[in-house]
This record gives structure tokens, C-alpha cells and sequence, in this order.
């Protein structure tokens, strides 16, 4: 690509780095910066117009995993570790992204467990790996400790900060040396103010990813692209505090009505469909990172984004 | 009794003497820091005692890193010593417990070192600190003391002993250090940003009993450097350690290192958060409203001394809710003392603004405007939902603890809606803002190189950007420059942030190249350029909150100004209100601009279009309110006659009356260069 720009933005979009080979200290097959850029995707001159990253999300706990994809994968899914590696193997995404659903589980208390899944899917895939830890400030101190502690070394991107619970995963970044997805729901000041939070507690802006939240599409998608849109601009305008790459997943793509209520026949192809066009479309707006759960939406987003940012795209 | 000045005198000597001794190579375990204090101090990894001694003689003898290279070459000489002690800590578990700093599940970091008169005395503090989640230290006697207690002893316990005699103290310090270096970014041998990391963000103190060698006295007191206060509980005279009793030594010293047990949740039927802080209260959705023009209603924040403040106190005067009609407006005054060491009179303005933000965090209450035009509205769903006046105190006391928990150490609201009261405290409360306003006045806009910038109404007005000037005060009258500085002071990150002027640009209507700029990045890219002096060119954009509201009025070639308060209409033809819709939101209105009332008697009012000579018209009620300055002002400028000749409503209503009657007087606007 490279059309002219319409706009003469002043800032530029920080970058952070993920993942770390052997000879960054940690033991993945491969690293990546993100970010960077200086205009809109598809307008101005390199280094804008990164080509986004694709991550392929698993769990260690697949009962509250979408039904279609437990169905598609059979009980692939009983093991993260092998799970993992048959993802890095067979469909190829650029990063491995694992949801420790486990700890949804009521009073959950094996912190162990946690640190033996992630040395396990760390071990299994060489990809950069992004952890979803707990959803509850009671147990955060604790599940984010002990994900940072397995995988020091390896530049994690761990998640997910919010403004009320952000503290834990601070804390195992900067103890671990890790990045933080901080996300905020779909709302620009809140995703800026989280930022500030992050940064006074002494996280660097260049290991902040934001999350603006993205909605299915036809379930508020708009709001999300819309959001992700002045977010950008924003920091092209030269607002620091936002001036950090993004990364979106839209899970709920799998679960929604026009998805469950299918006819068994074409319900594999109408997630697949549904997935891939939110997740396209969130790249558009920007994100440097699309994340999905289906196996197959990640052969027709690779494609897409192959097609439209070019073979080898800008990194 | 150890005088303390004597007995570091005669340490210092001592822990010299003792690292003349030390030979041979020796180092900590497990560890990437070397000797960490020292390591962090100078840079240098120490591994030997020549190396120990020249890094003593770079840091002019500093008694830490003596007491450091004495016990680790001990260590390495003597081994371990045995459980419980925990001896030097590995960087492993470190990083573990630094996480736990960051994350807030401990508060701070306390050392108990000594030897304690009796073991309750050690048992009721230790166990004081491990319910206010402080990570306690223990070194010296008190280790077998607390156990003799009963008090069990470990890192699952928050009480950790470091080593059996005090000496061993000197790991609290080297803890602080790698902390600092792992998680503050701080770079070995630059003392410098060490010691002010140490007294910014490490929360620690020493609680200290007798028994303590002159050598460990000395290193002890070389923790002050480090911002650490040493509490003791008798056995000391003289220095600077601060004798305290049991009973109120670890309240002392999280009181002196600002450690707070914060406040999470605010005990309110509403939730409180800025995500509600864009939504108004429209007519048919509200219960009842104070202030706005239809009561008088008021708000004031004063700092009072420690004594005074009852935090949390939240006290009603008058009628509640309960007695209140639905639609009904009444009076209302809050009144907010705070108490904080480090609070002064100054930040009171700064503060009393945050008010306007709090009270619109409420999901059912919202606020407009400052000082005494405030207009407040709690919504029907609010109150239906149990919400009632005393809840907007219990609000504003618990943000005000949240969001300055260092300045503040203590918050009381009073809310009074008893008309007779209310009225009598506004005289006090206006008395109080004419002395803040005097305050600035005297300053000129040439004095300075930076001015401030505001974007507090950003929420409401995305794009809108106060600059503040010495001789400009923020067009809501309620920051000036001095409270933008206070304020950027305060919080660094804040919506107060300081703007270099820069190059001149144009003198008469203050255009400046920083400003330029700024305004630029700040509007996100709407606004180019802004004059702070005109009202024609590239004006200020608003953002709602404007005491008044300039116009021009190119029939008469002159300006007529409205504030707020005044409710009819003006001879533009258009209300306050109606002018405030059509220039508010973050535009930039060339011939309208918003302003604070003080800025009318700004020598920069109107300077590009000419000054104070071209006000044609203004309300009665505001003449009457500016009028003896307004008076003072025009006799320096030696047209002491313009004050008869500016028409308010009964002169002049429409815009032809305002034309005849300017005519008759004689105003000078008249005769100036044509506006268009």
C-alpha cells in the first residue's frame, strides 16, 4: 500500500516487543516489535501499515470454551500443552494466546497448576505466548505470580489490567519482565486513565498493549471500531497516553444467536465467517494483534491479511 | 540511655575499623546485585575487601556500605546462620516480595531491631503491622522475644528475621535496593535517583528497641538518607530518632512514610465512577436541584489544622431529602475541611475544584460550575434508589481520601440546606474567594515564561483547552495561574500542565508559538492557533463552565458581557443559556468567548480590540458585583466616566435602546475603528 496521507498527524504509536529467543534471553522460535506506526492502516509511507499479528487462542479448562469449537477440535482440547503445538503446527498463528479458564472455576486455589500449564504450553510451542489469567481480584495476586514467574524470560504479553484490578499484573510484569494488555470497555478516556494508572505504578508505555474491547459484529462492533478508530487518531495527534499498539479479540463471535440457533450443517462455516469478519475488520481499525478461537477462521485470516497488506507486510 | 550523636560518632569509627579487617574474596549467594547497597550506591561489584574499602572511601565513608561488606564477608566467613533467620535474601524470592509491594497486598516494608523490654511490648506491635498488611523485618533479640510470646515467625507471616543480631539489619536496606534497581529502574551507581526512589515510592520505617551497638546505631542512622524514619521505644537521646511509645509507634510511622490503609469501595446507593461523569441530569429526570440561579447555593474547601478534621465525618444541616418536594430547588451549601501534612492553603482552590468532578462521578448526581453559581441535580432514579444529601458528603469525603491519599489525611464534609445558614456562610465563602483572587492579582502576563494549561472539561468538551495566564484566569474563574501550578505541584500528570509560551507571535492579541502548539496536541488537533487577548481572532474555545460570556455586538462596535446568573435576555437578542449552547462544547466562536468575571478587569480583557472601552453592556447584578474594583480600575485608566456609560437590562434591553443610549452617553466604543 502506501496512498498519501489526508491527515499531517505529529505522533507516532510506540512500539513493544513480545517474545524472546534464545539469544534474547528466552527460548521462543521467534520475537516481535509492534507498533510503530504513523498514520491510519493503508495510508502514509512506511512504517505505517504494519501487518498485524494473528494470535490463535486455547484454554486449560475447555467446558466454558465455545461449543462449536469443542465440537470442531473433538477433545483436542483436553491438554493445553499438545493443543498448543498442534495449533503452531497445523494452522499457524503468530502467537499462542492462553486462557486460563481453569481459574473461573469457584474458589479456585491451585496456583500450582497454573505454573505447570504454562511451563507446559511453553515448552510444547515455540511461538511467543500472550496469558489470559484469572477474572477475579481475589485470586490475581496469586495466578499473575505465578504466570509471571513461569514464564520469566520469555516477554510475555499477560491480561488483562482494567481500572479496578490492574495492580497484580503490574506487578508480574515489571517482577517478570513482562508486557500487559489494559483493557477498557470501549471507552477512549477509560483506556487513557487505565494507561496513567499503569504507568504511575511504574509500567513503561513501551509494555503496554491497549484492549479497547471489541463486540461481536451485529452485537456493537461499530462502537468497538469506532472507539479503536479516535483512539488511534488520538495518538497520531500526539496524545502519549495512547500512543500504545492494540490488540482485539471478539470470543463472542462464537457464541452469539445467528451462530448457536445454525442449522448443524453450515454452523461451523456461519462461526468461522462471523469470527473472521470481526477479526478482519478490527485490524482495519488498527490492532496490531487479532486473536481468534476457531482453527479455520486463521487460514482465511491469514489470507486476508496477506492479500491486503502484502506478502511479507512491514515489520 | 545511648546518646545517639555519640554513639554514631563512635560507630562510624568502628564500622571503619571492622572493614579495615576484611580480607579475602567473598560474596552473597544467588544474586545478580553483588553486594546490592553498594552496588547500587557506586556501581562497583564488590567482591573483596580492597574493593569494599575503596567503594567505603567513594561514598565518603557511608556507614550502609561498611555494614554491608562487614556482614557479607562474615557470612561468607561464618556461613548461615541457622533457622528461623533468614540471612541475605535471594534475588528469587525478592522479586517475589516485590511483586507483592507493587500489587498492594503489602503496604510497606517496617524493620523491628533490638532487644525489647518485654515480649508483649514486641509481640503487640509486630502484630499491629501484620494486620495493616506492613511486611515486617526483625533483627536482633526481638527474633527469640516474639517467640518466647508466641508470636510465630516467617515469610507466611509477614515477619521475617534476618539474622540474630542487629547488625543484620543491613539486608532491610539491601532489599530497598534491588527493589528499587529491579522494579524502579534504577541504574547501579546512580546514588542520586536510589535515594529518591527510596523516598518516593519504598514505604518504609524502623521501629527500633535498645540494646543497640554503637556500630548499629550508626548504620541504623544511616537509613535516613533513604527517607526512612527511626521510631524508638526509650534507650535513646539526642540525633534524630524519634522516641514514640508502643502504643502509637506503628500509626507514627506509616503516618510519617504516608502509608494508608486505602478506602476501596464507597458506601453509597450509587455507583461513583468518571465513566458517569459526561452524563447530565435533564429537568424531567431530576428530583431536586440546588443553586443554578434558582437557590443559592455555594461550595467551599478549607484546610484546618489535624485536630479539627474528623475524617469521614459527614454532618447534614437542614432539611433532607425526605422534607425535600420532587422538582423543588433548594439552598445548598458543602463545605469540605481537609487536613494533611502536607496540604496547604494554597491547594485550596485546586481542591475545591475537584468537586465538580466528584459529584458528577455519582451515576445520579451532577454539578455545574464553581464557587458560589454552582448548580447540583440528583436525579429521580438516584433517590428512588435510597440516594439522599448526606450521600453526596459521604462521596465526597471518600474521593477526596482516594485521589489525594498523600496530601490528605483527613475529610470532613457538612451540607447545609437551611436557607438562613446557607446565606449567612455565602458571605464568608465569597469573603474567602475575593482573597484567593487577590492573591494573583498584581502579576502580569510578562513575568512569566510558562503559563498552564487546563483540561478538566475534557470529559465534557473533548476538544476544549484552558490556557491559564497570571493576568487570565481559567474562563470558569475558578483556577488561576498560581492554583495551574499548585496543581501541576500536586499532580504531575493531571489537566494543569505547564506551557511554554515560547516565540511572541502577536503582542495585541498574545498569540505565542508554545501556546500554538500546545493548544494544537491538546484539542487533539482541532484548534491551530489562539489568542489570549481577542475575542475577534482565534479566540480561546469554551468548554461550559465560563462565569460569562463575551459577545459582540457589531451595531453598537462594541461588547456586551453576561454572566450566568443573569436570566433575561441580552441585547444579542439571546439568554446566558442560549448563548452557552451555541458557543460551548470545545469551538472556537470568533466574537464569543467565554470568561471568568475577574478577567473582565484584566488589563488583557479586549486588548486587541481595544479594552475595557469597548463594554457597552452589562447585567446589573454583575456591575453591582464588580463595581468598586470595576470603578478602581477605570480611575487608572483615567476614564473614571465609562463606568455611567456601560447600560445594563433596565438602560438597555434591546439592541436599539442599547444604540440610543450609548449615543446619549457618549461612549467612547462608538468612535472606535468598526469591529467588521
Amino acid at each position: 500500500m502506501g496512498l498519501e496521507t489526508i491527515s499531517s498527524f505529529t505522533g507516532q504509536i510506540g512500539t513493544v516487543l513480545l517474545g524472546a529467543t534464545r539469544s534474547e534471553g528466552g527460548s521462543r522460535s521467534i520475537s516481535y516489535t509492534i507498533g510503530g506506526e504513523r498514520d491510519l492502516p493503508f495510508l502514509g509511507s512506511p512504517p505505517s501499515g504494519h501487518k498485524p499479528l494473528v494470535a490463535y487462542e486455547l484454554c486449560d479448562d475447555a467446558a466454558v470454551w465455545p461449543p462449536v469449537v469443542r465440537e470442531f477440535l473433538g477433545d483436542r482440547t483436553r491438554e493445553p500443552g499438545a493443543w498448543a503445538r498442534e495449533a503452531g503446527d497445523t494452522w499457524k498463528p503468530d502467537l499462542i494466546r492462553l486462557v486460563l479458564t481453569s481459574t473461573r472455576k469457584r474458589d479456585f486455589q491451585d496456583f500450582a497448576s497454573l505454573r505447570r500449564t504454562v511451563e507446559e504450553v511453553l515448552q510444547q510451542s515455540p511461538l511467543p505466548l500472550i496469558i489470559e489469567g484469572s477474572t477475579d481480584q481475589a485470586i490475581d495476586s496469586e495466578v499473575f505470580a505465578a504466570c509471571g514467574e513461569a514464564g520469566e524470560g520469555e516477554r510475555l504479553l499477560l491480561g488483562t489490567a482494567e481500572a479496578g484490578r490492574y495492580r497484580s499484573i503490574a506487578a508480574a510484569a515489571l517482577a517478570y519482565g513482562h508486557a500487559v494488555i489494559a483493557q477498557s470497555p470501549i471507552d477512549i478516556n477509560l483506556a487513557k486513565q487505565l494507561n496513567i494508572l499503569l504507568r504511575e505504578t511504574g509500567v513503561p508505555a513501551d509494555r503496554i498493549v491497549i484492549d479497547p474491547y471489541t463486540g461481536a459484529l451485529g452485537y456493537g462492533f461499530e462502537y468497538s471500531f469506532s472507539v479503536m478508530e479516535r483512539i488511534r487518531t488520538s495518538a497520531l495527534k500526539g496524545d502519549c497516553d495512547l500512543a500504545m499498539p492494540m490488540i482485539s479479540g471478539a470470543p463472542d463471535t462464537l457464541t452469539i444467536k445467528e451462530v448457536r440457533e445454525a442449522d448443524p450443517g453450515i454452523r461451523q462455516r456461519v462461526a468461522v465467517t462471523w469470527e473472521f469478519s470481526t477479526a478482519l475488520a478490527s485490524a482495519l481499525a488498527g490492532a496490531s494483534i487479532v486473536s481468534v478461537r476457531h482453527p479455520e477462521t486463521l487460514a482465511l485470516l491469514r489470507e486476508a491479511i496477506d492479500a491486503l497488506w502484502g506478502g511479507a507486510g512491514v515489520r | 540511655m545511648i546518646h545517639v550523636e555519640e554513639a554514631i560518632a563512635r560507630g562510624k569509627k568502628g564500622l571503619a575499623a571492622a572493614l579495615s579487617q576484611v580480607f579475602g574474596e567473598f560474596s552473597y549467594d544467588e544474586t545478580a546485585y553483588h553486594l546490592p547497597v553498594t552496588y547500587a550506591l557506586t556501581g562497583m561489584a564488590v567482591h573483596s575487601g580492597d574493593a569494599a574499602r575503596k567503594a567505603f572511601a567513594e561514598t565518603g565513608e557511608n556507614p550502609l556500605v561498611a555494614g554491608e561488606c562487614v556482614t557479607a564477608s562474615d557470612a561468607a566467613a561464618g556461613g548461615k546462620e541457622p533457622p528461623p533467620y533468614s540471612g541475605f535474601i535471594p534475588d528469587a524470592e525478592l522479586r517475589r516480595l516485590g511483586y507483592s509491594l507493587v500489587d498492594g497486598s503489602i503496604l510497606g516494608l517496617a524493620l523491628v531491631c533490638g532487644t525489647p523490654g518485654s515480649p508483649d511490648t514486641a509481640a503487640g506491635i509486630c502484630r499491629e503491622l501484620q494486620e495493616k498488611l506492613m511486611l515486617t523485618f526483625l533483627a536482633g533479640d526481638v527474633v527469640p522475644s516474639l517467640s518466647g510470646a508466641g508470636v510465630k515467625v516467617g515469610g507466611e507471616y509477614r515477619l521475617i528475621p534476618l539474622g540474630s543480631t542487629p547488625s543484620r539489619a543491613i539486608h532491610f536496606i539491601d532489599i530497598l535496593a534491588r527493589v528499587a534497581m529491579m522494579f524502579g529502574g534504577v541504574t547501579p551507581g546512580d546514588a542520586g535517583r536510589l535515594l529518591a526512589y527510596a523516598k518516593e515510592r519504598a514505604r518504609a520505617v524502623v521501629i527500633l528497641f535498645p540494646g543497640l551497638s554503637d556500630e548499629e546505631v550508626a548504620l541504623i542512622d544511616a537509613f535516613r538518607v533513604l527517607g526512612i524514619p527511626v521510631l524508638t521505644l526509650g534507650g535513646y537521646e539526642g540525633g534524630s530518632f524519634l522516641p514514640v511509645s508502643p502504643g502509637e509507634a506503628v500509626r507514627r510511622g506509616m503516618d510519617l512514610r504516608g502509608i494508608k490503609v486505602s478506602v476501596t469501595a464507597i458506601p453509597i446507593p450509587m455507583a461513583c465512577s468518571p465513566a458517569f461523569e459526561g452524563k447530565s441530569i435533564r429537568k424531567e429526570e431530576m428530583y431536586v436541584e440546588f443553586g443554578g440561579g434558582r437557590s443559592p447555593a455555594f461550595e467551599l474547601l478549607q484546610a484546618r489544622p489535624a485536630g479539627e478534621v474528623q475524617d469521614g465525618l459527614v454532618r447534614v444541616i437542614g432539611p433532607e431529602i425526605e422534607e425535600m418536594k420532587q422538582g423543588g430547588a433548594y439552598p445548598l451549601a458543602i463545605l469540605v475541611e481537609v487536613a494533611g501534612k502536607a496540604m496547604k492553603k494554597e491547594y485550596e482552590p485546586v481542591l475545591e475544584r475537584r468537586i465538580h468532578n466528584f459529584v458528577n462521578y455519582g451515576e445520579g448526581s451532577w454539578h455545574v460550575a464553581q464557587r458560589d453559581i454552582i448548580w447540583v441535580r440528583l436525579s429521580r432514579e438516584a433517590v428512588a434508589r435510597g440516594v439522599r444529601i448526606e450521600h453526596l458528603g459521604r462521596l465526597l469525603a471518600a474521593k477526596f481520601r482516594m485521589d489525594f491519599p498523600d496530601l490528605l489525611d483527613a475529610v470532613q464534609v457538612t451540607l447545609v440546606t437551611d436557607e438562613k445558614k446557607v446565606l449567612d456562610l455565602r458571605g464568608e465563602a465569597e469573603r474567602v474567594y475575593e482573597e484567593r483572587d487577590s492573591r494573583i492579582r498584581g502579576m502580569r502576563d510578562t513575568d512569566v515564561d510558562t503559563y498552564y494549561s487546563c483540561t478538566l472539561c475534557q470529559t465534557f468538551a473533548p476538544n476544549h483547552v484552558c490556557i491559564i495566564t497570571p493576568e487570565r484566569p481559567a474562563l470558569c474563574g475558578a483556577i488561576s495561574w498560581l492554583d495551574g501550578k499548585i496543581a501541576y505541584e500536586i499532580a504531575p500528570s493531571g489537566a494543569n500542565q505547564p506551557v511554554e509560551k515560547g516565540k511572541e507571535i502577536d503582542t495585541l492579541r498574545g498569540e505565542f508559538e508554545g501556546v500554538n502548539r500546545f493548544v494544537k496536541k491538546a484539542s487533539h488537533g482541532e484548534v491551530d492557533r489562539c489568542s489570549l487577548y481577542s475575542i475577534m481572532d482565534y479566540p480561546m474555545t469554551c468548554c461550559g463552565c465560563f462565569e460569562c460570556i463575551v459577545v459582540m455586538l457589531p451595531e453598537v462596535n462594541g461588547f456586551l458581557v453576561v454572566n450566568r446568573e443573569f436570566k433575561g435576555e441580552t441585547p444579542a437578542g439571546m439568554s446566558f443559556s442560549t448563548l452557552a449552547g451555541t458557543i460551548g462544547g470545545g469551538a472556537q466562536t470568533p466574537g464569543f468567548a467565554g470568561i471568568s468575571k475577574g478577567f473582565i478587569l484584566s488589563d488583557r480583557f479586549l486588548q486587541a480590540e481595544g479594552g475595557i472601552r469597548r463594554l457597552v453592556w452589562m447585567p446589573a447584578t454583575l456591575r453591582e458585583e464588580i463595581g468598586p474594583r470595576l470603578r478602581e480600575k477605570l480611575r487608572k485608566e483615567g476614564i473614571p466616566e465609562l463606568y455611567e456609560k456601560i447600560a445594563d437590562e433596565e438602560k438597555a434591553g434591546s439592541i436599539q435602546e442599547l444604540a440610543e443610549f450609548l449615543a446619549r452617553a457618549g461612549h467612547p466604543a462608538l468612535e472606535m475603528k468598526p469591529l467588521l
